[in-house]
């Protein structure tokens, strides 16, 4: 271990004296407090913690990535080129030991580097609210939407119901002879899908739509919860606001006692929201029913005269406090930084510099768009081809990191998510405790066989 | 510590070494059925011209590159072996440092890899850098060196951990012949403590002053092998060195060598490069002459020279434990021993003013004969004089301190 370490040590010198280290280092402590004054959002304090934690967490995040696949790489490649590795294999170290010091290093230079930035952060942002010169409705509105820790929970669709309408229609077009000709079955019956699917989100000009929600169960003390929507408007909608009333709270009691009678509390919020933005309401928490459940229904009021698609709908309730899960944020910004150290350190066993930092980039921004793949090859329908893809690319992409979507951290600080410790767990088992180490083990069985002094000949 | 586990120190058998091309067909025989056999306590030279295949030859025994066949043992096992590499110390033919780290950090570094204890790290690095001679630039990186400073650093990290076999490979490239010379002292003395000393080199006065056993490569060949002693001394010829003598007793002479029917030559002897350089610097740093270049201070001669004592200091806690242990373990192991040159008087002399060290300490220390088991070793006749002259190139020996008498045939030379 005494070996290990001074592998590692050596690896932070050669990194920190670097002066890619320096410049990133030196651009992170003048950019982030520059953010903080800067930046405006949509001109609220939530707006303005919003953009600068996501544009501040996304920039120490994108910059530490390339620093650590920089480092990761160049710390082996550059022994091996500048011939130093010859003092350093011919000492009694073995080279796993000598590879996982190399790791160790870069991993612990991202654990400083991390903590600082993110300090910074984290200053900054609790700063924010106490230099700017916000209204108390508006530090109340960050303390509620931004300094908490949510759980969103979504309706699902109900596939069954959709499949059989999608049947039927198919059915009764083929009974009257009004099939396509020129679309096969499969593609008719994917565009049956979608329209069904639409058929289930809009909601007519003075009609309503609900959602209901079970086992909702907020932390104690929580006094209110939120609903978060975007509104789509189908054809023309010149006026650009939908005006409409949201009503939220136990609808089962209207079959249960009639109508008119109310036993809990059923809150109507009036709203007049522009479309393609998601927006939040909030309204006491007391709408939750004993037994975790919820309605919330839509009313697109007559006046709009547009059918309106409410999409996303989501309730959220307080399911931890902010430090919490900043902390767990930044731990799993982490989990990436030790990917990509475990990636470069492996592949600069066997590839030279150039050629090893454009795959590491390669991987990385894969990642960073994996789950679109992911998604788009996942509607593939064609038959043969998606057997294909699922015996090999599918695989191959799962080794593929991904940082995108419910793995972006960033998400979770802008509409203040709760990020679960069950979820970290989760990412770090796949993405340390499985790719990272097949990726070392790999390194490690081609660095103990290579020849360190082969010259080409 | 220096267990002796086999009766070499190094040993190859049938070592071969081919680089195939990028198809993978065989491409360069550099090393060809090598079978390589260094005593313990031995200083051994191999020699060879560029691409000889010398360096492929250590590169395999300290595990940089894999045989293509044979085997290579060192200290009786595979370098791999941390037990084993833990005895070695390596100076490969450029330093190979860490520009960034600074001269301690260096060694620090080196040190921490052999799993030494802070106090006795922090000891020996004080020790070796006193002993190179860098004390004052211990914190400057090693980035800003110049090459001879740079090896310097490269000895002072193969010898943090008091190894008993050292492989070095070019050790005085870059260096000044003022260096060099110490550096070739350092090796002397550190061999009768009982170390064992690979020595690659092409640089041949380097090789013929420190080493006991010499080797020459070519074609990743061993061509020759022998004892320097036996393979350079001419017993075919006298020669007799004498102070100046009289026109008269010089006739005498040649009349007396006519009478044996022996041709006789008769010079004036050519001082050696090495020796007249070391003098001229001296005689300058004696006048004060301003110079903006490295001047050599008693801090390299304290280690290489060992004024009163101090330098053996350094060396005798570097060395002290194997030195006893090596002692003991030589009664078991036939060597062959020549006797090394020691360094001449007038040199000792020079050598003193320019390091402010003591000299014929040196001479003091030389191998402990009694112990060693003499072999019978080749005569000139046994070897192959005309291959040794084309492949060196040097078919006399030109170390003359004296008007020398010869039997030789030829022009009487005054120089």
């Amino acid at each position: 271990m005494r070996r290990v370490w001074a592998v590692a040590r050596n690896t932070m010198a050669q990194a920190i004296r670097m002066k890619v280290a320096v410049v990133i280092i030196m651009l992170l402590l003048v950019i982030l407090p520059v953010m903080s004054f800067i930046m405006i959002g949509d001109g609220t304090l939530h707006g303005k913690l919003q953009t600068f934690i996501s544009y501040g967490m996304s920039l120490v995040s994108l910059l530490l990535c390339v620093l650590t696949i920089a480092v990761s790489v160049y710390t082996l490649t550059s022994d091996l080129k500048l011939k130093q590795i010859f003092l350093v294999v011919t000492k009694p170290i073995h080279r796993f030991e000598l590879l996982v010091g190399k790791l160790l290093g870069v991993v612990i230079l991202d654990a400083f580097l991390l903590a600082v930035f993110a300090s910074i952060i984290y200053g900054l942002t609790l700063m924010i609210p106490r230099l700017s010169d916000a209204n108390q409705a508006e530090i109340d509105k960050a303390n509620r939407e931004f300094f908490t820790a949510r759980i969103g929970l979504k309706t699902k669709i109900d596939e069954e119901k959709i499949e059989k309408a999608v049947f039927a229609r198919y059915e009764e077009l083929e009974k009257t002879g009004q099939l396509p000709s020129d679309m096969s079955r499969i593609k008719i019956l994917r565009e049956l899908r979608g329209q069904e699917l639409l058929k289930e989100r809009v909601v007519e000009p003075g009609k309503q739509k609900l959602w209901e929600f079970e086992n909702i169960k907020p932390i104690e003390g929580t006094e209110t919860l939120f609903v978060r929507y975007k509104y789509e408007v189908s054809g023309s909608f010149p006026d650009m606001e939908v005006k409409s009333v949201w009503v939220v709270g136990d609808y089962r009691q209207q079959e249960r006692l009639g109508p008119g009678i109310w036993e809990s509390p059923v809150y109507r919020v009036d709203r007049s929201d522009a479309i393609k933005m998601f927006r939040e309401f909030e309204v006491p928490a007391n709408a939750i029913a004993e037994d975790g459940y919820l309605a919330v229904a839509f009313n697109n009021l007559y006046e709009n005269r547009a059918t309106v698609i409410p999409d996303d709908v989501e309730v959220l309730y307080k399911a931890g406090g902010f430090t919490g899960n900043f902390l767990r944020v930044v731990l799993m910004v982490f989990a990436r930084l030790i990917f990509l150290s475990a990636l470069g350190v492996s592949l600069s066993t066997w590839l030279s510099f150039p050629v090893a930092i454009l795959v590491c980039f390669s991987i990385f921004f894969i990642g960073t768009v994996n789950g679109f793949v992911v998604d788009s090859f996942d509607y593939m329908e064609i038959k043969g081809i998606e057997m294909l893809y699922s015996l090999t690319l599918k695989p191959l992409l799962w080794l593929f990191p991904r940082f995108d979507g419910e793995f972006n951290p960033t998400r979770f600080m802008i509409s203040a998510r709760f990020l679960s410790w069950v979820f970290l767990l989760e990412v770090y088992g796949v993405m340390v405790a499985i790719k990272s180490i097949i990726l070392l083990i790999l390194g490690i069985w081609i660095f103990s066989n290579k020849e360190i002094a082969k010259t080409i000949v | 510590m220096a267990k002796v586990n086999s009766e070499y120190a190094i040993e190859t058998i049938s070592l071969t070494k081919v680089f195939p091309d990028w198809w993978g067909r065989a491409k360069v025989i550099a090393v060809d059925d090598l079978n390589l056999c260094v005593k313990h306590n031995e200083v051994y030279g191999l020699l060879g011209p560029n691409g000889s295949g010398k360096t492929t030859t250590l590169k395999m025994l300290l595990g940089l590159l894999y045989p293509t066949k044979g085997k290579a043992l060192l200290l009786g096992g595979d370098s791999s072996n941390t037990k084993i590499s833990e005895r070695i110390g390596y100076l490969p033919e450029d330093s190979y440092l860490y520009r960034y780290l600074s001269a301690k950090e260096t060694l620090d570094f080196y040190g921490r890899l052999f799993g030494l204890p802070s106090q006795v790290r922090k000891h020996r690095i004080e020790s070796l850098l006193e002993m190179v001679g860098l004390t004052g630039m211990a914190n400057r990186p090693v980035g800003t060196f110049s090459k001879g400073m740079a090896r310097r650093i490269g000895l002072a990290q193969a010898l943090i951990n008091d190894p008993d076999l050292l492989i070095l490979d070019e050790p005085t490239s870059g260096m000044d012949p003022i260096s060099t010379r110490q550096m070739k002292d350092l090796f002397i003395r550190l061999a009768s403590r009982g170390k064992t000393i690979l020595l690659c080199s092409h640089l041949l006065a380097d090789v013929e002053d420190v080493c006991d056993r010499i080797g020459i490569l070519y074609g990743g060949k061993m061509q020759i092998e022998g004892q320097v002693k036996s393979l350079l001394q001419k017993s075919s010829e006298n020669q007799i060195v004498t102070g100046q003598l009289s026109e008269n007793a010089l006739e005498k002479i040649k009349q007396i060598v006519r009478e044996e029917q022996q041709d006789c030559e008769i010079s004036s002897p050519m001082e050696r490069l090495e020796d007249f350089f070391v003098q001229t610097v001296a005689s300058a740093q004696e006048r004060e002459v301003p110079t903006s270049g490295a001047v050599n201070t008693g801090g390299i001669g304290g280690f290489l020279a060992a004024e009163d004592g101090k330098g053996e200091d350094i060396l005798d806690k570097l060395v002290s434990v194997s030195v006893k242990k090596e002692e003991t373990d030589q009664q078991k192991v036939q060597t062959e021993k020549v006797e090394r040159k020691p360094v001449k008087q007038e040199d000792s002399s020079v050598l003193e003013k320019l390091t402010g060290g003591n000299v014929e300490q040196v001479q003091s220390d030389k191998p402990k004969q009694p112990e060693i088991l003499e072999k019978p070793v080749k005569t000139v006749e046994q070897v192959n004089d005309d291959l040794l002259k084309k492949l060196t190139g040097n078919d006399e020996k030109k170390d003359l301190t004296e008007r020398t008498v010869s039997d030789k045939p030829g022009d009487i030379d005054d120089a």
